[in-house]
């Protein structure tokens, strides 16, 4: 655990001083939701309401794929890779930490994305925010999950930028089911659907327990 | 092992259909400095690599006095330095402390950074290190965990002469002071300066070891201009 608590601080002070990845999410972000505005102009509430989750979802995995390429990508510099591959023990402990780390960040620009979608698509989400961010951080940790083992898998080929996407979409495919239906129910305020959050959960469980054991072999050279 | 800290026992590295290391033993006594000369490409890193738990071998086994659990008890240095750039110094070194799982990472830290002479500048960023300093900080790195063994791979690249020196001095006092060193690397001077004992690698396979009389310089210099002539 103390590993994990390590690498989850060790991510967040460099990325404070770099800055680099939150903010690359960021205005990725912002570009999907002025692209989305102009793509569908003249929406009527109702048609708005149905599209957002599906485009909020949209800008949220692929803001999550470019920050998740920078994850294991920063620690090629100097061959910190294997300073932390170092670390006696089971390498599962890693895994979480980067995976923690991940999550923070990716949900800090989810939090800030949803404001700018609001604004684009003047929907108001303050009577629902806990709701969303309950499906919001389910589906994230199955990103992020999921995300980080690929990310490191990818890391060390000569392809990585193409790579990680065509690994982790498919794999996403539920998280985005699950999260796209809590979403539409949340946005028209109704009850979160009990199936949608038992698939986020399932998913989400079965993506930190296969990554968790699978991550001593992905370290290995 | 008898009084052996690291036992390498017939390790086989396969990368697909190449072969980088076939069947290699050696032994490195407690408080022996080891040196693994050879030609580039004759998996001289691979096989410190493997000493260090990074990667599995194909075949074989590493035997490591004391160890309990992979990669307990070792230090690695690389020719890469290990360090963010991003952290300072002191920041580095607590940080591989916890990995390390150190009890109380940030006195040992602090004591490092003074040994290392880096005490005034343990409040940097390691990305404003120069060359030199970077090497002392890696240094202080390899050492957190007080380890028994520390593995070396062309630790003077891209060291001045003076730095270089700086090091072989460096590394000399560790090796009096008990640990023991294996240190890849293809400068004969260097490894006759630091070593007690040398292996010369070519294509995956030891084709020179060092007898009971131990290094001698000219021995080593005369045998590996061979390997490199064997490799050509």
């Amino acid at each position: 655990m103390n590993v994990t608590l390590a690498i989850l601080w060790k991510d967040l002070v460099t990325e404070w001083r770099s800055r680099d990845r939150v903010i690359a999410m960021l205005i990725f972000s912002l570009l999907m939701a002025v692209i989305f505005h102009f793509a569908l102009p003249d929406q009527r509430p109702e048609e708005i309401r149905s599209q957002a989750p599906g485009l909020l979802w949209t800008a949220y995995i692929f803001a999550a794929l470019l920050g998740l390429n920078r994850s294991f990508a920063l620690e090629l510099d100097n061959d910190a890779l294997s300073g932390m591959a170092l670390a006696p023990g089971n390498r599962g402990w890693i895994f979480l930490g980067k995976a923690a780390a991940n999550f923070v960040l990716i949900g800090l620009v989810e939090a800030l994305t949803a404001c700018v979608f609001a604004l684009f698509f003047d929907l108001n989400l303050t009577p629902v925010v806990p709701s969303l961010a309950a499906v919001v951080a389910l589906g994230t940790l199955g990103i992020c999950a999921v995300g980080t083992l690929f990310s490191a898998m990818a890391v060390r080929t000569r392809f990585r930028e193409v790579l990680l996407p065509i690994l982790l979409l498919p794999a996403l495919f539920p998280v985005l089911a699950g999260s796209v239906n809590g979403t539409i129910a949340v946005l028209n305020n109704q009850p979160l659907p009990f199936e949608a959050v038992q698939l986020l959960i399932v998913v989400d469980g079965i993506y930190l327990i296969v990554s968790f054991l699978g991550f001593d072999y992905i370290l290995d050279e | 092992m008898n009084d052996a800290v690291l036992a390498v026992r017939g390790i086989e590295k396969r990368f697909g259909a190449v072969a980088a290391l076939r069947g290699v033993d050696l032994e490195l006594r407690t408080g022996g400095a080891l040196a693994i000369l050879g030609p580039n490409g004759a998996g001289k890193t691979t096989l410190l690599r493997i000493m260090a738990g990074l990667s599995h071998p194909t075949a074989g086994r590493i035997e490591l006095a004391g160890q309990k659990t992979p990669r307990s008890g070792v230090g690695f240095l690389g020719h890469a330095t290990l360090l963010y750039p991003e952290l300072t110094a002191r920041e580095n070194l607590i940080f591989a402390g916890r990995l390390q799982h150190v009890a109380q990472p940030a006195q040992r830290a602090d004591v490092l950074l003074a040994e290392e002479g880096l005490a005034d500048v343990a409040n940097r960023r390691a990305g404003t290190f120069s060359r030199g300093m970077s090497q002392r900080l890696s240094i202080a790195r390899a050492r957190v965990h007080d380890p028994n063994l520390l593995l070396l791979d062309e630790p003077y690249t891209g060291l001045d002469r003076r730095a270089a020196d700086r090091l072989t001095h460096h590394l000399r006092r560790l090796r009096d002071a008990g640990h023991s060193l294996v240190l890849v690397t293809h400068d004969v001077r260097q490894a006759a300066e630091l070593a007690d004992a040398a292996v010369i690698l070519v294509a995956g396979r030891i084709v020179y070891r060092t007898g009971d009389e131990g290094l001698r310089g000219d021995d080593l210099e005369t045998a590996f201009s061979a390997a490199l002539d064997s490799a050509a």
